[in-house]
């Protein structure tokens, strides 16, 4: 019992508001009070208190633990509109108790007036509290979001989309989840029948104060619906993607953070960085070549005397011509010694040939097009220009078909 | 045998080798992504140079292995320092990358104040003073469309995002190098 007079409560309320503050605070964040809290905080205000948050029921006492008396606790979230967001398991209990209540109404509809009665202003009452829960809630994860949102705890990257995700998956979309309004199965749906039903006893019930019940149930429903809608849109348009956008945000921000902290921007070569192609050099003879290349050329020209000397010196004037040579190898096919064949054609060619230009026609045996078979059996040729000696094996050639 | 190629071919593959983001809504960015060329494009780069062609919603551009990895890094650093500095403001930077313009003045003030970042800044030579800056937004980002220039100002373009993509990428590819790092405080 509370022997004080409620208006010295209401005094003592105001008096200490400040203190009250700093409480309600602490056990919102940690759920209880700590000892030592609580006495430092008395002791800024004066110590002959502590018994009077006491005595008026404010504070309670468990075990080593101080708590402030749902009674208080609610008014100050409400005065000072910071409601801690309830669990979805903690709303889905009224949408367990409507739908019994109005099983019940259904089933007993014709029997004991009186109950009745008591069912309908029950279920009116729990459809308040169902409606003004929710709003809470939404309203208090709202600022939960945009408090994240600024940081204004100060917490880093990693953390914010640690938080960003939990307000997601534990709060926001489970209580989504029970007031969608596309979702068949969600309390949008039950009131919306419970609205219908309420419409019709309102107007053909045999009872008309039972009659005045049900237009009072079937207009605040209609109030109810109207509300959940909406804070089924501010879930959806504005929660939801408010912390998407948080976690986005800090994802992305954590990405740079460590491009920039581990040291990809230093090692690019062993470091993964953003595909950006190599821009293309253009390789192909341009059709001003040749301007473009005499024009480079005569800014260093010298306007000097130039004298020629003529060399006496001579000159091996014999140039390989692979395709011509290729030719005639395809025209004389198969090729039963293709050194001897090589020997021969070069012989016919160009009579003071030498060993490297042997070697020219030669190197024709490594083309694609060419199938080689060994012959096991070797020869040696000489030539005699630059008195070299070749110990050579016998190759047939044939044309490859594949 | 003749081919019948879409309507501006030659710029199209022009841009696209150069390095350049191709963007929405422009005309080149619709021939490419029309149901008829989508294919067609896909195949040609690969065959013809064996890259990657990818078509986003807002930019078409062209990956390989042929990476031009200074200038992707020293982007990435400017654009990762510019986020962190409008982060520091309280203003969200992934909506003003999207739709802020930008003076030089306001891009000087950020890196000139940034000191978390002092020393990269300091580093590197493409960021660490008002004409080098100068010079990576309107030469190096203006050429690959990265930036749009407007007036005094600059935008950046959509293809901004292939760099946030690429952050979020690597909270991934970090976690996967951490893993396979063995652990150097055990012998």
């Amino acid at each position: 019992m509370i022997k004080a007079e409620p208006k010295t409560i209401l005094y003592f309320l105001y008096q200490h508001f400040d203190l009250l503050k700093e409480l309600f605070v602490a056990q919102s964040k940690n759920n209880s009070i700590d000892y030592e809290f609580l006495n430092n905080e008395i002791e800024k205000y004066g110590k002959e208190i502590k018994s009077q948050l006491f005595e008026y029921h404010i504070l309670k006492n468990i075990n080593d633990e101080y708590q402030i008396t749902d009674v208080y606790y609610n008014l100050f979230e409400f005065i000072l509109q910071q409601f801690k967001p309830l669990l979805p398991e903690e709303i889905k209990k009224y949408v367990q108790s409507i739908s019994q209540l109005f099983f019940n109404i259904k089933e007993d509809i014709n029997k004991d007036k009186n109950i009745l009665i008591d069912r309908i202003d029950s279920l009116t009452n729990e459809i308040d509290k169902f409606l003004s829960q929710v709003k809470n809630n939404t309203a208090s994860l709202l600022v939960k979001s945009k408090e994240l949102k600024a940081n204004i705890d100060n917490i880093d990257y990693e953390e914010k989309i640690h938080k960003a995700s939990f307000w997601i998956e534990y709060y926001i979309t489970p209580l989504n989840n029970i007031i969608d309004v596309q979702n068949s199965e969600s309390i949008y749906n039950t009131l919306f029948k419970i609205s219908e039903y309420a419409n019709e006893k309102r107007m053909n019930y045999n009872d008309e104060n039972i009659r005045l019940k049900f237009e009072r149930l079937y207009n605040r429903l209609k109030h109810t619906l109207v509300e959940i809608r909406l804070q089924s849109e501010i879930l959806v348009n504005e929660l939801i993607p408010l912390i998407e956008r948080i976690k986005t945000e800090n994802s992305i921000l954590k990405g740079m953070h460590i491009y920039l902290s581990k040291g990809y921007w230093h090692h690019i070569k062993d470091k993964p960085q953003c595909r950006l192609l190599k821009k293309q050099r253009d390789n192909i003879i341009s059709k001003d070549f040749v301007l473009t290349t005499k024009e480079y050329f005569e800014q260093f020209q010298q306007e000097e005397d130039v004298f020629i000397n003529e060399d006496k010196h001579e000159f091996n004037d014999w140039i390989f011509d692979k395709i011509k040579y290729k030719e005639r190898i395809l025209e004389s096919m198969p090729i039963e010694d293709f050194f001897e064949w090589s020997m021969n054609e070069i012989k016919s060619d160009f009579k003071d040939f030498k060993t490297d230009n042997y070697f020219s026609i030669v190197s024709l045996l490594f083309e694609k097009d060419l199938n080689i078979e060994y012959q096991n059996k070797y020869k040696k040729i000489i030539i005699e220009n630059d008195n070299t000696e070749l110990k050579i094996p016998v190759l047939k050639i044939t044309k490859n078909e594949n | 045998m003749k081919i019948n190629y879409p309507e501006y071919h030659y710029e199209i593959v022009k841009k696209l080798l150069d390095g350049k983001f191709i963007l929405y809504p422009g005309n080149l960015y619709k021939i490419i992504s029309e149901q008829e060329n989508r294919e067609f494009y896909i195949d040609f780069f690969q065959e013809s140079f064996g890259y990657e062609l990818k078509i986003e919603t807002e930019f078409i551009y062209l990956i390989s292995d042929n990476t031009d990895e200074k200038t992707s890094r020293d982007i990435m650093i400017f654009i990762s320092i510019l986020a962190f500095e409008i982060d520091k403001e309280g203003k969200n930077f992934i909506e003003e990358l999207n739709n802020s313009l930008f003076s030089l003045d306001r891009i000087n003030q950020y890196f000139e104040n940034s000191h978390s970042w002092s020393e990269i800044i300091k580093e590197n030579k493409q960021i660490n003073n008002s004409e080098s800056r100068k010079s990576l937004i309107y030469n190096t980002m203006l050429k690959r469309n990265l930036v749009e220039k407007i007036g005094e100002s600059f935008q950046f373009t959509k293809a901004h995002k292939v760099f946030l993509d690429f952050a979020l990428e690597l909270i991934e590819k970090d976690k996967n190098e951490e893993a396979h790092t063995p652990n150097k405080g055990y012998t």
